[in-house]
């Protein structure tokens, strides 16, 4: 069935993005100038978009092509690319991560974040290098450190007076609303130059899936009412082409377990049922112990009550019963409610405040999209796995 | 220092061992691989860097140590590690 299924996994940069061409052009106009006159001007540009609108694979097929085209000009060019919730938003630990493209043996601690932003400007004055840091899922990073850390980050040009401007940025995050948590000087150095991605329409979403099936897939292996079906499937979930891309995948795998000479729809449709919508596995994965512990026993909840909503307080009770069975000690309850922002920024439950009840104001969770059942089994893997 | 003087030492050779090995290392972790105090370490480092066997990048207080390459001694002490490697595997 599969040509090279590598070319459906989700680091994989397609050379050509369909439909992101302009944005493409837009994002390499803006670092125009650094690349006719390195050191000159250093560029902060921000990139957001909703799940699956192609965030990341834009940028890391700019940094692809501007890399090779500060080589061709003898221009010593890095593009770093960090998830930020990776490293559970902490600044230093994303700083170090920065460090290690370098200097892969650099040690891990001693240090403090602000020096690690000093060592990262001078390795490249001694290299004389240039760097774009993108920094992906730039939300966990706010929601944890908040003003500071960005204002280090993008003010670090400017105690540098008279020098190379050698760092340029890049901030992907979904929501941009999230900017206003920043102070207003912070906010005021981000927001010159965004690119907003807009959702794909079910058209695109076929193009795009039809060129993945096309270095992914043996000819005709693909027919054209699975692609639509996968499409439509894509565009329900919020227009979303790492789904579809996900989907194919899974369909692929579906119609080979078959031993069936085409991926036909009902292998898209066995597809469907078994991905957690809108929340890949690495989603969970990142999240920390506690979170974990936390989603596990909210998720049980749901499962048991097959109620709509539950509260803050239940949810804590759960997380406990969940705590006493992974053999931790339980955090906070103001670390909790910090705990379910997360979850809720990262879209994986929903939380709304009510006020109707007679003891004023208390915190109602939801679970939106996922099947509590599928969601328990998912972190129930992952807590265990953690333990081992 | 004479030939003998520089590889008598065992802190010495295992040092180069690791940093041919690994490329760069900072002072503590050369001392926490190799299991010796931090002193001993950056006495013999010191020896080897006045060699011009290796040498260091300091940012801010870590001073990250690895191997001269363009030092002909370096080359030729790389030359050998990797001969007894191979010669280990066969």
């Amino acid at each position: 069935m599969f040509k090279d299924e590598t070319k459906l996994d989700i680091n994989y940069v397609p050379h050509r993005l369909p439909h992101r061409d302009s944005e493409l052009r837009l994002l390499m106009e803006f670092f125009n100038s650094m690349q006719q006159f390195p050191g000159k001007m250093s560029q902060r540009v921000l990139v957001t978009g909703e799940v699956g609108t192609g965030k990341t694979v834009l940028s890391q097929r700019f940094g692809a092509d501007m890399t090779r085209e500060a080589g061709n000009h003898g221009t010593h060019l890095r593009y770093i690319h960090i998830n930020c919730r990776e490293y559970h938003g902490s600044f230093f630990l994303i700083l170090q991560h920065a460090v290690s493209v370098f200097h892969p043996n650099f040690p891990k601690r001693g240090y403090s974040a602000e020096e690690l932003l000093r060592i990262l400007a001078q390795i490249l004055e001694e290299e004389n290098a240039y760097a774009i840091l993108t920094l992906d899922e730039f939300d966990s990073l706010i929601l944890r450190e908040g003003s500071e850390a960005v204002y280090q980050l993008t003010r670090l040009q400017e105690v540098r007076q008279n020098k190379p401007q050698r760092l340029s940025l890049i901030f992907i995050l979904r929501d941009i609303s999230l900017i206003d948590k920043l102070d207003a000087s912070t906010r005021s150095t981000l927001q010159s130059n965004i690119i907003n991605l807009a959702k794909y329409s079910k058209q695109q979403l076929t193009d795009i899936l039809n060129e993945r099936v096309s270095i992914a897939f043996k000819p005709l292996a693909v027919p054209e009412e699975t692609m639509n079906a996968i499409a439509e499937l894509a565009f329900s979930e919020n227009g979303n082409a790492r789904f579809g891309i996900e989907l194919l995948w899974r369909a692929g795998k579906y119609a080979n377990a078959e031993n069936l000479d085409t991926v036909n729809p009902e292998c898209a449709r066995k597809a469907v049922s078994s991905i957690i919508p809108a929340t890949k596995r690495s989603d969970l994965a990142y999240l920390s112990l506690h979170e974990k512990l936390l989603l596990v026993g909210v998720a049980r909840l749901f499962k048991e009550s097959h109620k709509a909503q539950v509260s803050l307080a239940e949810a804590e009770q759960a997380y406990m019963v969940a705590c006493e069975e992974f053999n931790t000690k339980p955090h906070s309850h103001t670390q909790l409610w910090k705990y379910l922002q997360n979850l809720s920024s990262i879209g994986i439950v929903k939380t709304e405040v009510s006020t109707a009840g007679p003891r004023g104001r208390s915190t109602l969770v939801y679970l939106p999209r996922i099947p509590a059942n599928d969601l328990e089994k998912e972190l129930e893997t992952l807590l265990q796995k953690g333990e081992e | 220092m004479n030939i003998e003087d520089v590889f008598c030492s065992k802190v010495r050779m295992k040092i180069l061992k690791v940093l041919a090995q690994l490329g760069e290392l900072n002072v503590s972790e050369i001392t926490r691989r190799l299991s010796i105090n931090y002193e001993t370490t950056a006495k013999h480092l010191e020896i080897l860097e006045a060699e011009g066997i290796l040498q260091h990048k300091r940012f801010g207080r870590i001073r990250l140590y690895r191997l001269d390459e363009n030092s002909p001694k370096t080359r030729a002490i790389r030359t050998l590690l990797d001969v007894w490697k191979q010669s280990e595997t066969i």
